[in-house]
C-alpha cells in the first residue's frame, strides 16, 4: 500500500450505525467492502454504492461514500446510468436475493450480458427479511415461510448458473462467516474489468432458522483449494449445480474471463475517453451542422 | 396570390409511402412553401391502409388540411375509402391498369388522371416502388415544380446508393412528367420560381430532440414504443459522435433508472416513451422526485388505455402525468403545441430540471410527435449555464439544506468532501433516512413537514419562470377557445376561417400545465363571453383540470377520441352551434 493513501475503515463508515439485527450476515459484508476499497486504494469520493429495498439494501446508509438507495429492484439500472455517465467511478450495487433475483431479475440478466464495469453483490439469505419472512426466489422447496405455510412449492433459482449463462465475466460466491475469503472475493470483483457479480451466503438470524451460520460452516469449501479452472465455462456451470446435487457448497470465484471487451470499451463515445457527466454543455458550429444537415 | 394545396398519397405499408412523402415535403420546402406532412397508418409492417397527407401553402401553415386537392392512389385495396375524402374538382391520379374509379363509384366532379404507373416502371427497372417516383414526376408537372430542384433533392436522398440508383430515379421522374405532358394533364401552377430557402423541415420528435441537445443533454435512455421511438432513432444516429450516451434498455424501468443514474452523476439526462412505458416508469419518477434528481421524461401520448391504438393520436394522459407516482412531489408538466415549441420546450426542460432539481414531464401527442413541418432555422448555439453544482464543498457540506426556494446545492460523485447518502425514504438535511428508525418520533415530525415544504416550494419559483398563458386574438371575441397540446394551430385555422365568416373567436392555450398559472387563466375565463374547451379525449381532462385549479367551469366542449386529429371544420361547426344557442 502506498504511503499517501492513509484511509482507515472508519473513514468509509458513515455516522449512521447499521440497523441490522445483531449477528446479521450483512455486518461482515459491510466490513469486507470497506476493507477491499482500502486495499485497492480507492478513496471514498470515487465510490458510489447503489441499492434497492430490503434489509441488505440499507448498506449505502452506513458507508461514507456516495450512496444512493433506489426503489425495490432498481439498483442495477441506476448504477449502470451512473457508470456510463462517469466511467472513472467505482460503482457497486448491493442488494438482497429478493431485490436482485426477484423484482430486479430482468435487470440482473441484462447487466450480465451487457458487461458494464460495475460490481453487484447480493446478500443471499433465502428469505425476505425486512417484510418479516416470506419466500424469496432462492428459498428451497419445502421451506415454510409466512407466504408458504405448507412449504414452498417452487424450485429455487440458481443465480450463479444464470449469471454464467447470461454472459457475466466474473461470477463468484462468498460466505459471511468467512470475512477474509469474502474480502478477497470482493476485492477481486472490484478489480475485475467488466460486470462482476458476487452472491454471498448471508444468514438471516431472525427469519431463517435453517440456512444458519452453522449450516454453512459445515458445508462450504473453497474452490481455490481445488483444481477448478475458473476460465472453464462448463466447469463453472457444473460447480454452480453442485449445491443442487450434493450437499456441499463451493465458495470462491466460479468463473472469470478477462478477454471480453466491456460495454464502455465498445461504446462509441466512451471509447474516446469522454466523461458525459463532466463534458461541456455547448455545441460547436461543426456539431450543429452534423446534427441538422438532414433537415434542409 | 396565395398558393395552397393538399396532396394525399395512399397505399399500404410496404408501398414506400414514407420515403415518398418525406421526399415530396422536402421538395416543396425547397420551393419556399410552408409545408406540413402527416402519415396515418396502422400497426402492421405490410398491408393496411396508409396515407401520407401533405399540405403546402405560401401562407402561414396551421393544419394538415382536410379533403385532398390531389390524390395519388398507389393500390386498389386502399382506393375505395378515399372517394369521400376528396375536394370538388380534385385531381385523382391512379394506375388504370389496376384501378377502375367507376367501379369504385368515385364522385363525378373529380378530374380523373389515369397513368399506367406499373407498366411505365417495368420499362425502367425491376424495382416496383419506383412507380412512386413516376407518379411523382406527373405531380411535378401539375404543380410546375422546378426540375433541377427536384433532382437535387432526389440526389440528396439516393446519392449514397450509387449513380445507377440516382439515374434510374431521374428516368422514372422524367417518364412521369413526360406522360402528364403528352396526355395534356391540367396545370395547377405555372413553372415555380425559387429562391434559396433557409427553412428546415422537421418532425415534432426530432425538434424536441434538437432542443434537448441544444440545452446540454448528455444522456438519453429509452425503450422502443410508438410514437416516441423516433426520438431515440434520431439521437442515436448523432449523439455518440458528439460524445453523448444513448442507451436502449431492457425495459422502460431501466430506461428511467439509467437516466436518473446519469443525472445524479451530473449529466443532463432524459428518457422518453408513450403511455405504457410511462406507467412502468412511475415508481422511479417518484424516486427522482424525493431524491431531488433532475430528470426529463417525455410521454408522447397515443390512444389508450393499455395498448389502445398504437398508431393513433390522443390527449388522454393528462391525469396520468399529473398523478404519476405515489405521494406528493414537485413535477413540472409542459405540453408543447408545435414543432417550434417542441424545440423550445426541449431547451427549457433540461434547464428547469437541473436548476430546480425536479422532474420535468413533457407531454407530446402522436400528431405532434410524428407530423413534419417547415420552420425557420433553429438556433442551437447557446451558452448553457450549470446550476447548483458545487465543485469544492467544505467539510461540513450537507446535501439537503433547507433553503428559501427549496433548492439545495448538490455535489456529484467524484467530488472530494461531497459524499452524501440519498434514498427513496424521507430524510433529514444531511440525507440520513428518518424513515427506518426515527419515523414518528417527536423530533422527526417537523423534519418531515419541512422536507415536503422545501420540495414543493420550488413550484412557486418555477411558475414565475415559465411562460404564462396569453390570449390570442381579440379580447372581446364572441367565444374563447381553450386548447392544449397539438390542437393549438388547428384551432388557429378555425379562428381564421371564422373571422372570414364574421365570427370573432380568441384562444386561451395552456402550455405550462403544472405549475398552473391559476390567476391568469381565471382572469381570462372570467372575462370571456362564451368558452369552448377543445381536446382529444373522452373525459375532458383539461376541462376538469381547469375547474380544479381555478374553480371555473367551462360549459361547452368539443372532444375527439377516435384517434384522428381534430380538424378546423369540426371546431367551426361547434362554435356556430354554441353561438346559435346563446
Amino acid at each position: 500500500m502506498s504511503e499517501d493513501f492513509n484511509y482507515t475503515l472508519k473513514d468509509y463508515e458513515s455516522d449512521f450505525k447499521p440497523t441490522w439485527c445483531p449477528g446479521c450476515g450483512n455486518f461482515s459484508q459491510w466490513r469486507a467492502i470497506r476493507q477491499a476499497l482500502i486495499e485497492l486504494e480507492i478513496p471514498p469520493e470515487e465510490v458510489v454504492t447503489v441499492s434497492g429495498i430490503g434489509c441488505s439494501s440499507h448498506m449505502p446508509n452506513f458507508l461514507n461514500v456516495y450512496g444512493l438507495q433506489t426503489v425495490h429492484g432498481r439498483g442495477i439500472p441506476v448504477a449502470t446510468g451512473i457508470r456510463l455517465a462517469n466511467p472513472e467511478l467505482t460503482v457497486l450495487v448491493y442488494g438482497g436475493d429478493g431485490d436482485v433475483y426477484g423484482i430486479g431479475g430482468n435487470h440482473f440478466l441484462h447487466a450480465c450480458r451487457r458487461n458494464v464495469d460495475i460490481i453487484t453483490i447480493v446478500s443471499n439469505n433465502f428469505v425476505y427479511g425486512l417484510t418479516t419472512g416470506q419466500a424469496s426466489p432462492t428459498t428451497p422447496v419445502g421451506t415454510t415461510t409466512k407466504t408458504t405455510p405448507r412449504g414452498s412449492i417452487e424450485n429455487p433459482l440458481n443465480p450463479i448458473a444464470v449469471a454464467i449463462s447470461a454472459g457475466a465475466t466474473f461470477v463468484a460466491r462468498g460466505f459471511s462467516g468467512d470475512l477474509k475469503h469474502l474480502t478477497y472475493i470482493i476485492k477481486e470483483a472490484i478489480d475485475h474489468r467488466g460486470f462482476a457479480y458476487v452472491d454471498v451466503y448471508s444468514p438471516c438470524i431472525t427469519f431463517n432458522k435453517k440456512q444458519t451460520f452453522n449450516y454453512f460452516r459445515e458445508r462450504v469449501y473453497k474452490v481455490e483449494e481445488t483444481d477448478h479452472d475458473k476460465e472453464d465455462f462448463y466447469a463453472a456451470l457444473d460447480l454452480s449445480n453442485q449445491r443442487f446435487i450434493k450437499d456441499n457448497l463451493p465458495i470462491g470465484i466460479f468463473y472469470q474471463i478477462e478477454n471480453k471487451t466491456t460495454y464502455e470499451e465498445r461504446d462509441f463515445a466512451l471509447n474516446q475517453g469522454v466523461i458525459p457527466a463532466r463534458a461541456s454543455l455547448d455545441l460547436s458550429k461543426e456539431q450543429i451542422d452534423i446534427i441538422t444537415k438532414e433537415f434542409y | 396570390m396565395t398558393k395552397d394545396v393538399v396532396v394525399r398519397f395512399v397505399g399500404s405499408a410496404g408501398d414506400g409511402l414514407v420515403s415518398l412523402g418525406d421526399l415530396f415535403s422536402k421538395i416543396l420546402k425547397k420551393h419556399n412553401f410552408n409545408v406540413l406532412g402527416f402519415r396515418s397508418y396502422q400497426s402492421v409492417i405490410r398491408g393496411g391502409y396508409n396515407e401520407y397527407q401533405i399540405r403546402a401553402t405560401t401562407d402561414e401553415i396551421l393544419s394538415i388540411g382536410e379533403a385532398a386537392d390531389i390524390i395519388v392512389l398507389l393500390n386498389k385495396h386502399v382506393a375505395e375509402i378515399h372517394k369521400t375524402r376528396v375536394n370538388k374538382g380534385a385531381m385523382v391520379i391512379y394506375d388504370n391498369d389496376y384501378i377502375d374509379l367507376e367501379e369504385l363509384e368515385y364522385p363525378e366532379d373529380i378530374q380523373k388522371l389515369p397513368i399506367p404507373l406499373a407498366a411505365i416502371t417495368k420499362d425502367i427497372s425491376k424495382l416496383k416502388v419506383l412507380k412512386n417516383i413516376v407518379g411523382f414526376g406527373a405531380i411535378s408537372y401539375i404543380l410546375g415544380l422546378d426540375d433541377t430542384l427536384v433532382k437535387e433533392v432526389i440526389f440528396e436522398q439516393f446519392g449514397d446508393k450509387g449513380n445507377e440508383i440516382v439515374s434510374t430515379n431521374y428516368e422514372a421522374l422524367d417518364k412521369g412528367d413526360q406522360f402528364a405532358s403528352e396526355n395534356k394533364w391540367p396545370i395547377k401552377w405555372e413553372k415555380l420560381k425559387c429562391e434559396k430557402a433557409q427553412q428546415m423541415i422537421i418532425s415534432g420528435n426530432e425538434a424536441l430532440a434538437l432542443g434537448l441537445i441544444s440545452g446540454g443533454l448528455k444522456f438519453y435512455s429509452g425503450y422502443p414504443m410508438t410514437p416516441a421511438s423516433s426520438i431515440v432513432h434520431y439521437l442515436t444516429k448523432h449523439l455518440p459522435k458528439l460524445g453523448m450516451i444513448v442507451k436502449q434498455t431492457e425495459d422502460e424501468i431501466a430506461a428511467v433508472g439509467m437516466a436518473i443514474g446519469a443525472a445524479y452523476c451530473g449529466a443532463r439526462a432524459a428518457t422518453g416513451t408513450s403511455g405504457g412505458g410511462f406507467s412502468l416508469m412511475s415508481e422511479l419518477i417518484g424516486m427522482a422526485g424525493i431524491e431531488e434528481i433532475p430528470l426529463v421524461v417525455i410521454n408522447s401520448q397515443r390512444a389508450g388505455p393499455s395498448t389502445g391504438m398504437a398508431t393513433k393520436t390522443e390527449q388522454a394522459d393528462l391525469f396520468q402525468a399529473y398523478g404519476i407516482s405515489q405521494g406528493e412531489f414537485p413535477k413540472v408538466i409542459m405540453a408543447p403545441s408545435s414543432v417550434i415549441e417542441a424545440f423550445q420546450v426541449g431547451i427549457e426542460a433540461v434547464k428547469i430540471a437541473e436548476k430546480y432539481q425536479v422532474v420535468v414531464i413533457i407531454l407530446l401527442d402522436l400528431y405532434l410527435s410524428e407530423h413534419i413541418a417547415t420552420v425557420r432555422k433553429f438556433d442551437l448555439e447557446r451558452k448553457n449555464k450549470r446550476f447548483g453544482i458545487l465543485d469544492k464543498p467544505d467539510e461540513n457540506y450537507i446535501r439537503y439544506k433547507i433553503t428559501e426556494n427549496g433548492v439545495s446545492p448538490r455535489t456529484i460523485p467524484g467530488t472530494k468532501n461531497g459524499m452524501f447518502f440519498t434514498g427513496s425514504s424521507e430524510r433529514n438535511e444531511r440525507g440520513t433516512s428518518i424513515a427506518s428508525t426515527l419515523a414518528g418520533l417527536p423530533d422527526t415530525l417537523p423534519i418531515r413537514e419541512e422536507m415536503v415544504k422545501k420540495r414543493m416550494r420550488k413550484m412557486e419559483y418555477i411558475a414565475e419562470e415559465l411562460e404564462k398563458p396569453k390570449i390570442f386574438g381579440e379580447q372581446d371575441a364572441a367565444i374563447t377557445l381553450v386548447s392544449w397540446g397539438s390542437t393549438k394551430y388547428i384551432v388557429r385555422e378555425a379562428i381564421k376561417i371564422l373571422k372570414e365568416q364574421g365570427i370573432t373567436a380568441n384562444q386561451l392555450h395552456i402550455k405550462t400545465v403544472n405549475p398552473f398559472h391559476t390567476k391568469e387563466v381565471k382572469d381570462f375565463l372570467d372575462k370571456a363571453q362564451n368558452v369552448l374547451c377543445i381536446e382529444q379525449n373522452y373525459l375532458g381532462q383539461m376541462n376538469d383540470y381547469i375547474r380544479m385549479r381555478t374553480g371555473f367551469n367551462i360549459q361547452h366542449y368539443l372532444r375527439r377520441w377516435d384517434g384522428e386529429p381534430i380538424v378546423p371544420s369540426q371546431i367551426i361547426a361547434k362554435v356556430k352551434e354554441v353561438l346559435k344557442n346563446e
